[in-house]
């Protein structure tokens, strides 16, 4: 967390602040702590140390106490940052087809794990889709296959090519529960819901932690994980809510 | 946060009392801790979840008192466990100055969530890392005081089992109840009042924050970690799990070191056992035999057969109950419990139960009264109810003597061990049927998580054990001076009381009969005894236990067991001590001639099932929250073990 790329490692915490000074700048020409703190649905008192750290990473200029401005390099930076959550936005709302809403607070979860890479080539991928003649015709079959799961005769082979081809590239669903004593993976994600997921997320079960599958019991259930400086049994039925991506020896 | 009033209010020199709360991950040493710091000698032990009870202590420093109260450990203030519920109430309602939070500086990575949580409390905090020597072992090294300056609480290292750090620890707890607390760092008070909400909330907003957290707890990580863990410094818990939790001999050696545990109860106990039965007999004798008044005085016999006799009976068990509580005290401690939890879960998920029901459930070996309270630890209300309903099937240490006394009289030496092991396991296995049963009909429900940690074994030190075990025994022993005292006079005096005026045997004298001295002793004992009130009681509802073999001696005795199942011993000494006047002195060697094996395994089958103790059905009365289930477990067993019983007794009569 050292400050030579200041905008470069903001906490999360502080990327939405900043992303939000810069809506707020650029809808009304200023922002305001009062209005922050309720864009951000916080206690605006509580707004104030984000606001002294902005100011020390030279991003916002807070001398007036209750006018925010963006400094030439806050102003790159939120810029950046909003770019980058209109496109996750955009993705899960024109692509994905989900409901504006969802689409909104999904893309407000995910953007702050992605790299720049990644982004770039969500945007890629966007314009493959738009432009490119394939991409549209992948993108009308795909909203046409909406059944992905269901026997629908005309949709089933197109589905079953899919599968192949994603199981392939080895981007199928893998959870806990499907890998082998001694192999390792990364969690993407928990599946489960309410208290169990709750537990899991209180026990450090959480994306991009990796995990090591130490042993399972006499009949298969519960399965025994290392994580990093303890260990922790779980049943089948919850290894099996969490998701993983398989990690090689040399990895971190 | 910095323009938020704190809580807690500066105190002035003035106020000389200090209250502070002790929170923290289960299994992190937070009861040590305590240990450490009032002196109290509480429980300690290796399996997240030990703490049950609400603990107070207080120390004196310079001029002031601090009261310090020991709050169950908990993984987050989001969870809802009984447990982790009377955490996070006391920590978001409760009244205290200081909280002092400790974390196991092994797991630190996990711990800093709890750690977290609570400093958005705003409490004054004070950070513990325990178990710090273990963590320099294993070459982690933290930067404490830069860990201090980022979260803004004094953070302190100790070892608690050694004592290391606890002076400090005082002083900072003093030094931070005077003044309020410091603002974190700004990045980190961002975080904290982002995550605020996290306490009230479950909805997909919960993981995203839950990530935040767990990016903050790594960002604070690589600041303030000096030297990082080896990557082999869990290597000698591995070594052994890799045998005692292995796939396939996993579960054997679980199975032999329970039978272990049992056989050297039996075995390391034979000779003390020996000691103390002597040493009751010589004292009745000695008593007996410097009497001033004369042989027939009530108050003699009061004192020889009903106190001496009674409590002399359960006395003698006493080696046999502390060498059992020793190896539970001590597999317990180790943290061998939580594997066998992972090695039962499953098992016991297909019952319907929960491996967190295993601790509950092998502390009933012991006494069901402590195992129905560690059903707190159970989060899921079915799970928790199914446990604590078939939790008397564990044969507690009380049974204990009625086995003692059942088997050494009954079956040759080579059968007494597997015996005894088949009892206990009877007993379990008939509490997983019952289970079943259960949470197919009345506790029908979905299964609960099962997200257990697995501690790193630690050696206990022998005070812990020795400790724990002492508490253990002298709850017994307390028993045996207080309850079954009062129960052992009672008994008495329902078998002695009224006494008849003339007896059958003397007109059988003055009708012609030749009888011996001896003969006629035995007749009038006997005549005395079924003249009693328990005699009477026990003869009118004899022929309703005829179809498992009991005579109203046994009926008599087992009706003295509601009150504590040992009494079921001290009362059979007297039954037979008034009644019998025969060669054979002491009651083992009565039962080897009057009973038959399949009396025997009857008898034993109805004590184990039937009739949880008036202990049992108040504690759970007051665990469950209802008299429907206290009193609904105690008719049902009883039924249950009736209907055994016959069964056994019936299918002996065949063999």
């Amino acid at each position: 967390m050292s400050d030579q790329t200041a905008a470069s490692n903001l906490t999360p915490a502080l990327e939405d602040y900043l992303e939000t000074i810069y809506r707020l700048v650029a809808k009304s020409g200023f922002a305001r702590v009062r209005d922050i703190a309720k864009a951000r649905d916080v206690n605006p008192a509580s707004v104030t140390p984000a606001m002294k750290r902005l100011d020390q990473l030279g991003l916002i200029d807070y001398q007036q106490r209750e006018y925010v401005g963006l400094t030439t390099e806050g102003e790159t930076a939120g810029r950046r940052i909003y770019a980058r959550h209109q496109i996750l936005t955009r993705f899960f709302n024109k692509f994905l087809g989900l409901p504006a809403d969802v689409a909104e607070r999904d893309a407000c979860t995910t953007e702050h794990n992605l790299s720049a890479e990644t982004v770039d080539q969500l945007v890629r991928l966007f314009e493959y889709m738009e432009v490119c003649p394939e991409g549209k015709d992948h993108l009308s079959r795909f909203r046409a296959c909406s059944a992905v799961h269901d026997n629908v005769p005309e949709c089933e082979h197109k589905c079953n090519s899919f599968t192949l081809i994603t199981d392939a590239s080895g981007t199928h669903r893998l959870t806990i529960a499907d890998l082998e004593p001694g192999q390792r993976a990364r969690i993407r994600q928990i599946e489960s819901k309410g208290a169990v997921r709750q537990r899991l997320l209180d026990m450090g079960i959480l994306p991009h932690v990796h995990i090591e599958v130490a042993r399972v019991a006499p009949a298969g259930d519960p399965v025994w994980i290392k994580m990093q400086g303890y260990e922790l049994a779980l049943r089948m039925s919850e290894a099996k809510a969490v998701t993983v991506e398989p990690v090689t020896e040399n990895s971190p | 946060m910095t323009n938020d009033p704190p809580r807690q209010q500066t105190r002035t020199p003035e106020s000389r009392t200090i209250r502070a709360v002790l929170a923290g991950n289960p299994n992190c040493g937070k009861t040590s801790i305590f240990n450490g710091l009032t002196g109290a000698r509480q429980r300690v032990g290796n399996y997240p979840g030990v703490t049950v009870e609400k603990r107070e202590g207080r120390w004196t420093e310079g001029s002031f008192q601090v009261q310090m109260r020991d709050l169950p450990g908990a993984y987050s203030l989001t969870s809802y466990s009984p447990e982790e519920r009377v955490a996070r109430d006391e920590l978001l309602e409760g009244d205290y100055d200081v909280v002092v939070v400790v974390i196991d500086s092994t797991t630190i990575r996990r711990s800093l969530t709890f750690a977290l949580q609570v400093l958005q409390t705003e409490a004054n905090v004070v950070l513990c890392l325990n178990m710090a020597d273990e963590a320099r072992r294993s070459g982690q090294k933290i930067d404490t005081s830069k860990l201090g300056r980022l979260l803004g609480v004094p953070v302190v290292e100790t070892a608690a089992h050694t004592g290391e750090g606890l002076d400090s620890l005082k002083a900072a707890i003093l030094a931070s109840s005077l003044q309020p607390r410091r603002a974190p760092q700004p990045e980190i008070a961002a975080v904290l009042e982002d995550t605020r909400t996290i306490i009230e909330q479950d909805d997909a907003a919960a993981l995203h924050r839950s990530q935040r957290f767990a990016i903050t707890i790594a960002g604070i990580l690589d600041q303030v970690t000096v030297e990082a863990a080896r990557p082999d410094s869990r290597a000698s818990t591995t070594r052994i799990d890799t045998v005692l939790a292995h796939r396939w001999f996993g579960l054997p050696i679980f199975l032999g070191v329970m039978y272990a545990v049992f056989w050297l109860t039996f075995t390391l106990g034979e000779a003390p056992m020996g000691w103390i039965e002597s040493g009751v007999n010589w004292l009745g004798e000695a008593i007996d035999t410097n009497w001033p008044g004369s042989p027939d005085s009530p108050l003699l016999s009061l004192l020889v057969d009903g106190i001496i006799g009674g409590v002399g009976g359960v006395l003698v068990f006493l080696p046999n109950i502390v060498l059992l509580f020793l190896g539970l005290s001590f597999l317990e401690d180790t943290g061998y419990l939580a594997r066998a939890a992972y090695l039962m879960d499953r098992y016991l998920s297909r019952v319907g139960l929960h491996g967190k029901s295993f601790l509950p459930l092998v502390t009933g070996f012991g006494c069901s009264i402590p195992g129905i309270m560690a059903t707190r630890t159970i989060e899921n209300e079915r799970d928790r109810l199914a446990t604590m309903f078939v939790l008397p099937l564990m044969s507690c240490g009380a049974r204990l003597p009625i086995w003692m006394l059942v088997i050494p009289a009954l079956f040759a030496p080579a059968l007494r061990a597997p015996m005894m092991w088949g009892i206990y396991l009877f007993g379990i296995l008939l509490a997983m049927i019952l289970a079943l049963i259960l949470r197919g009909t009345v506790l029908k429900g979905d299964p609960t998580p099962f997200v257990l940690e697995m501690p790193p074994y630690r050696l206990p030190t022998l005070r812990s054990v020795i400790t724990r075990m002492a508490e253990r025994s002298w709850m017994y022993l307390r028993k045996a001076g207080t309850v079954i005292l009062g129960i052992s006079i009672i008994l008495w005096a329902l078998t002695t009381y009224p006494r008849p005026d003339s007896f059958q045997v003397d007109e059988d004298i003055a009708a012609g009969a030749q009888l011996t001295e001896q003969e006629i002793d035995g007749r009038r004992s006997a005549e005395r005894l079924q003249f009693s009130i328990t005699g009477r009681v026990g003869t009118a509802i004899e022929p309703f236990f005829r179809p498992l073999g009991f005579d109203w001696r046994i009926v008599t005795a087992s009706l003295g067991a509601f009150a504590a199942k040992e009494v079921f011993v001290s009362q059979m000494s007297i039954v037979y001590a008034l009644g019998e006047e025969g060669a054979e002195t002491d009651l083992q060697s009565k039962l080897r001639r009057d009973f038959s094996p399949r009396l025997g395994i009857a008898l034993m089958i109805f004590m184990l099932v039937g009739t949880p103790c008036m202990a049992t059905v108040a504690v759970v009365r007051r665990e469950s929250g209802s008299w429907k289930w206290a009193w609904g477990q105690f008719f049902g067993l009883t039924a249950l073990a009736y209907v055994l019983a016959m069964t056994a007794y019936a299918i002996g009569g065949l063999v």
